[in-house]
């Protein structure tokens, strides 16, 4: 393989070659072993990788087109690789971070100092549609309200920016062991010499974050992972991360809810469930608190979690902190709660409600982003730059006529790393999820779930829209 | 273990059987469609359909004189057995179903379990009537079959003999001994309905069970229907026979233990005991074969229910809890 056609972008950070096309440090050991590779070899690899993923059933499911389908997520068997120096600064800030983030959610939903201090208007969280007011007075376990989050975090040229904290229920990371697994045996010999961290025992310290935050006088705590079912999209994540921890996997009709505790259905009668590990919305958890419709929640199951006889992870209510109008207040909060800096930088963010943000925002539309507050996975997104007249003229008129809905942020010149298209070498835009456990204590496994927008000039790395997934080498230097 | 497993371990069983069965019946017709006469590939046909308790496309199958019109029926037969995504009892649907069964609770069974029925599964979705018909129907379903098996043996080999282990076996007994149940009673139906009976149907029906050599060593090479069904009924060294289908079954009711309701758990394992008294210590006195394999189709239905009792639909208000 050569690098020789590779297009750099001095506008652009290359997350292997520095503008010159020389590689960087860490990555020389990478560069020389590929540039001994022959296109076939790799694609080779490519394509044992994505066929190991078909037969493993490793996929995911999309919707709105004629019935929904299983599809396998595309993946791209070049690594990219973090030096040490840049993983330790992503891990002190993450942590930095979810401390703060927790913090914030314990006093929002009790005493709400950060608003009367005038740090937070008000508004901002009554308008929050994840603003749970039936978790007022509560307080889960250690105070932990988000123990397992998923940040998106982007590079550019003038650093790393924390996108999105993903505090509900944050997928992607089987995807980060799923990749490794067939990415170090595609690659076995460059993964031996290249000192890569381990991310395999994430299941562990996922079993020990949740054991540590069952309800107190449990001292060994059955724990279940509540799913939505074989139809939700992450239904492989769920499987997996069962396995890995032991737990059983379960839908909330395998639930009931009796005197306030929890207990699952199993063929010799009731067993009581201590830890819930949800991967449900808020809105689906319980019948009779949030949607009346709902028919993957269990009835109850609030009630019996905020006498504290299960514990819900996460808590339910952690949306409002990861609300896209709170997030341009996560600096403010960092300062509040921990007096000091936050560690990684935030996406500069106008808040439409704001006149003068939405004025600024209509005004620069084809320069911005622009996102709805409530959606997530992509969906909803106006790329200015990408988009026709026509399409950002009819997203103006839905701007003026709902501004606290959305938000706008910078086009953003995402890093970009090579990926092997059609055998050739090509850059294509990355970002990276990091997953943050917290219990007792804070634990980071040294990877990521690495995004990868695969369609050429694309910055939408959403596996739901197109995008495809890297293994993420942190490497031991 | 959680009712929706062991439930979902159940039915990934049967349907695994439920498409075993289905083509073993098919490799065998297909077979005989190269050098049978056409009487006995009509009898083929027609102890299938009634075996499944399904009609036919057309309704009903014409018995026409010609090689041409038998051969065309036959593979519009075959299609609607073997990948009509309408008919549930397809080769196809029970893939489908089986597979659908051990996504849901694919944390339960090993990873090279799920692998090799995920591999069999894919196999099937990029293939169609004509690219089978064209070359070696008979070889499609032998090496369907032969993957079923091998996912049996790879179960074998690394599942945990645990409850789940238990459910999945019961499964497959239970359904084993329905179908072979109904095949029996087909078979004797068809034969009241052809002008001739021949050797010949039995001793495909001793083929298809893999007792065809033995019945030859116990008995004789004459084929002998009152014999057939003795062996098939009765031998409990035989895998597919249906008394050995309803004593794994009942062992393994009796290893799962009493579910969170005695009475249902009572009744399952005295029904369990039931069936096995009629098949061990009354059919062989009795003459009345049909009236007594109707009674044992009757029983093997009534099991299932009683399964579904005692262990997964039972009442929360009773249920002991831990």
């Amino acid at each position: 393989m050569d690098f020789d056609t590779y297009e750099l972008d001095p506008s652009v950070y290359d997350e292997m070659l520095l503008p010159d096309g020389t590689p960087r440090d860490h990555c020389r050991t990478l560069y020389d072993a590929l540039c001994r590779m022959s296109s076939e070899e790799l694609s080779g690899v490519q394509e044992r990788a994505t066929r190991s993923f078909s037969h493993e059933g490793i996929s995911f499911t999309v919707y709105g087109e004629a019935e929904a389908q299983e599809r396998i997520i595309p993946i791209d068997c070049l690594p990219r690789l973090l030096s040490g120096a840049d993983w330790r600064l992503i891990e002190s800030g993450l942590t930095q971070r979810l401390t703060a983030l927790n913090r914030f959610l314990e006093d929002v939903y009790n005493k709400a100092r950060i608003v009367a201090d005038g740090v937070i208007p008000a508004d901002v969280i009554r308008s929050c549609p994840q603003y749970r007011i039936e978790m007022r007075g509560f307080s889960p376990p250690h105070g932990v309200w988000v123990a397992i989050c998923g940040t998106d975090i982007v590079r550019t040229n003038d650093g790393f920016h924390v996108l999105e904290d993903n505090l509900r229920v944050p997928s992607g990371v089987s995807y980060m062991i799923a990749n490794r697994k067939v990415i170090k045996s595609g690659l076995r010999r460059i993964y031996r010499g290249a000192r890569v961290r381990e991310v395999e025992h994430y299941g562990r310290l996922l079993q020990t974050t949740l054991r540590e935050l069952a309800p107190a006088g449990r001292p060994d705590p059955c724990i279940a992972l509540l799913t939505p079912g074989v139809y939700n999209a992450a239904f492989y994540e769920h499987m997996f991360l069962a396995g890995e921890i032991g737990a059983e996997l379960v839908e909330g009709r395998d639930l009931v809810v009796n005197d306030g505790v929890v207990y699952m259905r199993t063929t010799t009668g009731l067993r009581r469930v201590d830890v819930i590990y949800r991967r449900i919305d808020d809105d689906f958890l319980d019948p009779l608190v949030f949607r009346p419709d709902s028919l993957l929640g269990v009835p109850g199951l609030l009630h019996a979690c905020k006498r504290g006889s299960v514990s819900l992870v996460n808590a339910p209510g952690t949306g409002v902190a990861d609300d896209k109008s709170v997030y341009a207040y996560v600096p403010d909060m960092i300062r509040y709660y921990l007096g000091e800096e936050p560690i990684l930088a935030n996406v500069e963010t106008h808040l439409c409600r704001r006149p003068e943000s939405l004025e600024y925002t209509l005004d620069n539309l084809e320069r911005l982003v622009v996102k709805r507050v409530g959606e997530s996975g992509g969906y909803g997104m106006l790329v200015g730059p990408h988009a026709t007249p026509a399409e950002r003229a009819a997203y103006a008129e839905e701007l003026r006529a709902n501004p606290a809905d959305f938000i706008a942020q910078p086009t953003l010149a995402l890093s970009r790393a090579p990926c092997l298209i059609d055998g050739r070498l090509e850059p294509r835009h990355v970002d990276l999820r990091p997953f943050v456990l917290n219990g007792r204590q804070t634990r980071v496994v040294p990877g990521a779930f690495c995004r990868v927008a695969l369609r050429r000039g694309s910055l939408v790395v959403n596996s739901s829209q197109g995008g495809g997934g890297k293994d993420l080498w942190v490497l031991n230097n | 273990m959680l009712v929706r497993s062991a439930q979902g371990l159940y039915w990934m069983s049967r349907y695994l059987e439920r498409a075993r069965r289905l083509c073993r019946l098919l490799q065998l017709q297909t077979e005989s469609l190269v050098d049978r006469p056409i009487r006995e590939i009509h009898f083929g046909w027609s102890r299938i359909y009634a075996s499944v308790n399904r009609h036919p496309p057309a309704g009903r199958i014409e018995l026409l004189g010609s090689d041409d019109y038998t051969l065309a029926d036959s593979y519009t037969l075959a299609g609607d057995l073997t990948f009509e995504r309408s008919n549930p009892d397809s080769v196809w649907s029970c893939f489908d179903q089986g597979r659908e069964n051990a996504r849901q609770i694919r944390q339960s069974i090993s990873t090279p379990m799920w692998t090799q029925l995920n591999l069999a599964y894919l196999r099937l979705q990029e293939l169609e009537m004509q690219d089978i018909w064209a070359i070696s129907p008979e070889g499609f379903y032998a090496e369907t079959v032969a993957q079923i098996d091998t996912f049996v043996g790879v179960a074998a080999a690394t599942m945990y003999r645990g409850e789940g282990w238990r459910f999945m076996e019961l499964g497959r007994f239970v359904e084993r001994a329905q179908l072979l149940a109904a095949l029996l009673l087909a078979q004797l139906d068809a034969e009241q309905h052809v002008e001739e009976a021949s050797d010949a149907d039995w001793a495909g029906l001793l083929r298809l069970c893999h007792a065809f050599e033995v019945y030859n060593r116990r008995y004789s090479v004459v084929v002998q229907p009152r014999q057939v069904l003795d062996l098939l009924v009765t031998d409990p060294r035989l895998p597919d026979s249906l008394g050995r289908s309803i004593d794994r079954a009942t062992q393994e009711i009796e290893a799962i233990g009493p579910g969170p309701d005695p009475r249902s758990s009572g009744a399952l394992q005295r029904l369990a005991g039931r069936i096995g008294g009629v098949i061990h210590y009354q059919w062989p006195d009795d003459d009345d074969c049909q009236g007594l394999l109707e009674q044992v189709r009757t029983h093997c239905y009534e099991l299932h229910d009683r399964v579904t009792a005692a262990y997964f639909d039972y009442a929360i208000e009773d249920a002991p809890m831990s």
